[in-house]
């Protein structure tokens, strides 16, 4: 079916526009999918404690549509919240390829970015970046809950971005 | 029933009260002075100790210095100064081990990034990050 849109007279085409809300498909399944992040509930050290805190009712994650749970076969994005040790990396993919996609990936704190204060460390992966491909990086040691939930808005903003214009964030 | 009614019971209780959670994004969190964000650096203040880099647990700040462009005068400028944030644990060493207060602690914790290489903060990025500077360092 063609929708022949040359013969609207330009009155009628500012009411549509004034009454109808055009937008892809893509921008929609965006809409909804950055706006019911659910993160898989584990923590890997401190940085969870934090991560709990976002949870509470002082920070209130739910405000976002952020839910924890359980399950990875629940979930469509991962917080790595704490350092990843050599023995706990191999759990960390089993945990990711257990996802559905699309899925995201959120590297909390200086460990979970670079291997932080374990940086020159025989048994510390430096960063989880190595392990699965990550999409926001938080910096802090921890960050407190305030910039976890910045790290998500930013995340859901890349989300949102990525639809719409169909290029990636890193390159603009 | 019972159930049902004791359980509304407390949330019209509590709908009237203050709400618990901050407004974050829309308004912002209040922090304490003590609060440990990213580091802002005046470069003028700099005289190159190195004293910085080496109380650093993490090794994450190199600086390079130079020769004071007067003749006259003694000491050494600051050329470059990079904090690598990847790794900084915000411990506060260097704020406290800094002679001439040359490099402080801010309240500024918005620093999520899609890209590691925005982390690495030069000297011009740490001079003008010059907001919500800690007044007690």
């Amino acid at each position: 079916m063609e929708m022949n849109l040359e013969n609207i007279k330009v009155e009628d085409q500012e009411e549509l526009q004034r009454n109808v809300f055009f937008i892809t498909l893509e921008q929609l399944k965006s809409w909804a999918r950055s706006n019911s992040l659910w993160p898989v509930q584990f923590g890997l050290a401190c940085c969870a404690i934090e991560m709990m805190g976002v949870g509470a009712s002082h920070y209130d994650l739910d405000r976002f549509g952020s839910i924890f749970r359980s399950s990875p076969r629940h979930s469509d994005c991962m917080i790595v919240s704490g350092t990843v040790t050599k023995k706990m990396a191999p759990i960390i993919r089993k945990l990711y390829d257990q996802m559905p996609e699309p899925k995201w990936v959120i590297a909390m704190g200086s460990c979970a970015t670079a291997g932080g204060p374990y940086i020159r460390s025989y048994s510390v992966v430096k960063g989880v970046d190595q392990i699965v491909p990550v999409d926001v990086y938080i910096p802090g040691c921890p960050p407190n809950p305030a910039a976890l939930i910045y790290g998500i808005n930013k995340l859901q903003e890349k989300i949102r971005y990525e639809a719409k214009t169909g290029k990636r964030v890193t390159n603009k | 029933m019972k159930g049902i009614t004791k359980g509304l019971a407390h949330t019209l209780r509590n709908m009237s009260k203050k709400k618990m959670s901050y407004q974050y994004p829309d308004e912002p969190v209040p922090m304490p002075d003590r609060f440990r964000g990213i580091q802002k650096f005046y470069p003028e203040k700099c005289i190159v100790c190195n004293q910085c880099v080496n109380i650093c647990p993490t090794d994450c700040i190199q600086l390079t210095g130079k020769k004071h462009p007067d003749p006259d005068r003694k000491g050494r400028i600051i050329e470059t100064y990079d904090i690598n944030f990847e790794i900084c644990i915000l411990c506060d060493l260097c704020t406290e081990v800094c002679p001439t207060e040359a490099i402080v602690m801010t309240n500024n914790f918005e620093l999520a990034d899609y890209s590691r290489d925005e982390l690495f903060k030069d000297l011009q990025w740490l001079d003008e990050n010059d907001t919500n500077v800690r007044e007690e360092n």
